[in-house]
């Protein structure tokens, strides 16, 4: 019976409700009931009527424009009624609202607690000082290379940059830039074998 | 006299067996008898569902001129079913469940199930969902007699009740009692 904790209790409130409700369906029903006495004595009169009994019938249409009467009254009454169910039905819904916005104020009220300005500021600070700590290792560290070590990376920054000067030297023989229109076949066949020449040489 | 349907005024097409005289008398053959009455039976529930007719009384086969004139009598072939044969149907209905004694203690009026009260609860739940009514306090009248027109529209009373118990049973609806009457709440519910 898990469903069963879903069920709201039946408060004074539903009762209330429910008795206005069933107000209106009694008066409901006792419409109907007169709609019948009316149809009733209509066709009462009539049959007076026909019967040449004219002071019958209209006893019996002075007695159906007094339940007309009813009628219109009983009416008002309904809507009256009706208008009180739909107004507490709809000051219901406004105050579920009002909860779902209560409970959104606090969600976030919790979370703002959670994420106060101070707790921000310590956390960028935090993050500050982490950073300015990883810099001064890596300091640290690129200081405690030892003289021979730094020697040794003179010494390759020289190799180096004296490969670069010496690549100049070579003689780097490139591609002439087709000066005919290429024609089919047999001009892609001698450049290939052209470039196939070069490759070695710049590598 | 050749057996075919007949189309009723209300439109409900009574089968050709309707038009054969020994259906309407009780067989000494308790086989043929049994085959008769499922075959009423059958026929009473699509009429009644057809009509959306709750109630067959004993009475109606004994006096005419109510809703199951064109099911219980043919005047076509001068026929008409006898109270003792229908009181007979009305047992075995019952007894095969496709209808209950109501009220109960007396063998002369049954509420017809051609929706079982389980289908009756999945009608009105539906009703509630696709009409917005979950949460909101019913009254009895509220779903017997809606403004709008809805398939709960007549139902009795005690059906409905039947309907809102196995709801209840299911956590889908709450039972209200005040001094005046009843009313119902029906939810989402889990499933």
């Amino acid at each position: 019976m898990g469903g069963k904790q879903s069920i709201p209790k039946i408060t004074s409130q539903d009762r209330a409700i429910l008795d206005l409700k069933l107000q209106r369906d009694k008066l409901r029903q006792y419409q109907k009931k007169i709609q019948v006495i009316l149809d009733r004595e209509g066709v009462i009169a009539k049959t007076h009527l026909a019967a040449g009994q004219k002071d019958r019938a209209i006893v019996a249409l002075r007695r159906r424009k007094y339940q007309q009467s009813l009628l219109l009254k009983t009416d008002g009454q309904l809507e009256t009624l009706e208008q009180l169910v739909s107004t507490i039905e709809f000051s219901l819904v406004e105050v579920s609202v009002l909860q779902g916005l209560k409970q959104g104020n606090d969600i976030l009220k919790e979370i703002h607690k959670e994420m106060n300005i101070d707790a921000v500021e310590r956390l960028l600070e935090e993050t500050h000082e982490a950073r300015e700590y990883q810099r001064e290792i890596g300091e640290m560290l690129s200081n405690s290379l030892t003289t021979d070590e730094k020697d040794s990376v003179q010494e390759e920054l020289r190799q180096l940059q004296a490969d670069i000067d010496m690549e100049p030297a070579t003689d780097i023989i490139l591609p002439m830039a087709p000066i005919t229109h290429p024609i089919k076949q047999r001009n892609t066949e001698s450049a290939s074998g052209e470039e196939g020449v070069k490759v070695p040489i710049t590598a | 006299m050749s057996l075919t349907t007949h189309t009723t005024t209300s439109g409900f097409i009574l089968p050709s067996i309707h038009s054969a005289p020994p259906f309407f008398t009780q067989q000494p053959n308790p086989t043929t008898q049994s085959i008769a009455t499922d075959q009423w039976i059958h026929l009473i529930q699509a009429y009644a569902r057809h009509n959306r007719l709750f109630v067959l009384r004993v009475e109606d086969a004994e006096i005419s001129g109510n809703d199951w004139d064109e099911v219980l009598r043919n005047e076509r072939i001068n026929r008409k079913l006898l109270p003792m044969h229908l009181t007979q149907i009305l047992a075995k209905m019952v007894f095969s469940n496709v209808a209950t004694y109501d009220p109960p203690k007396q063998t002369r009026s049954v509420l017809l199930y051609w929706r079982l009260p389980d289908e009756w609860a999945e009608v009105l739940h539906s009703w509630a969902v696709s009409t917005a009514q979950l949460n909101t306090i019913l009254t009895f009248y509220d779903i017997t007699d809606p403004p709008v027109k809805s398939e709960l529209s007549g139902i009795p009373v005690s059906l409905l009740r039947k309907a809102i118990n196995i709801l209840v049973k299911s956590g889908r609806a709450q039972l209200i009692g005040v001094a005046d009457g009843e009313g119902v709440r029906l939810f989402s519910g889990g499933r």
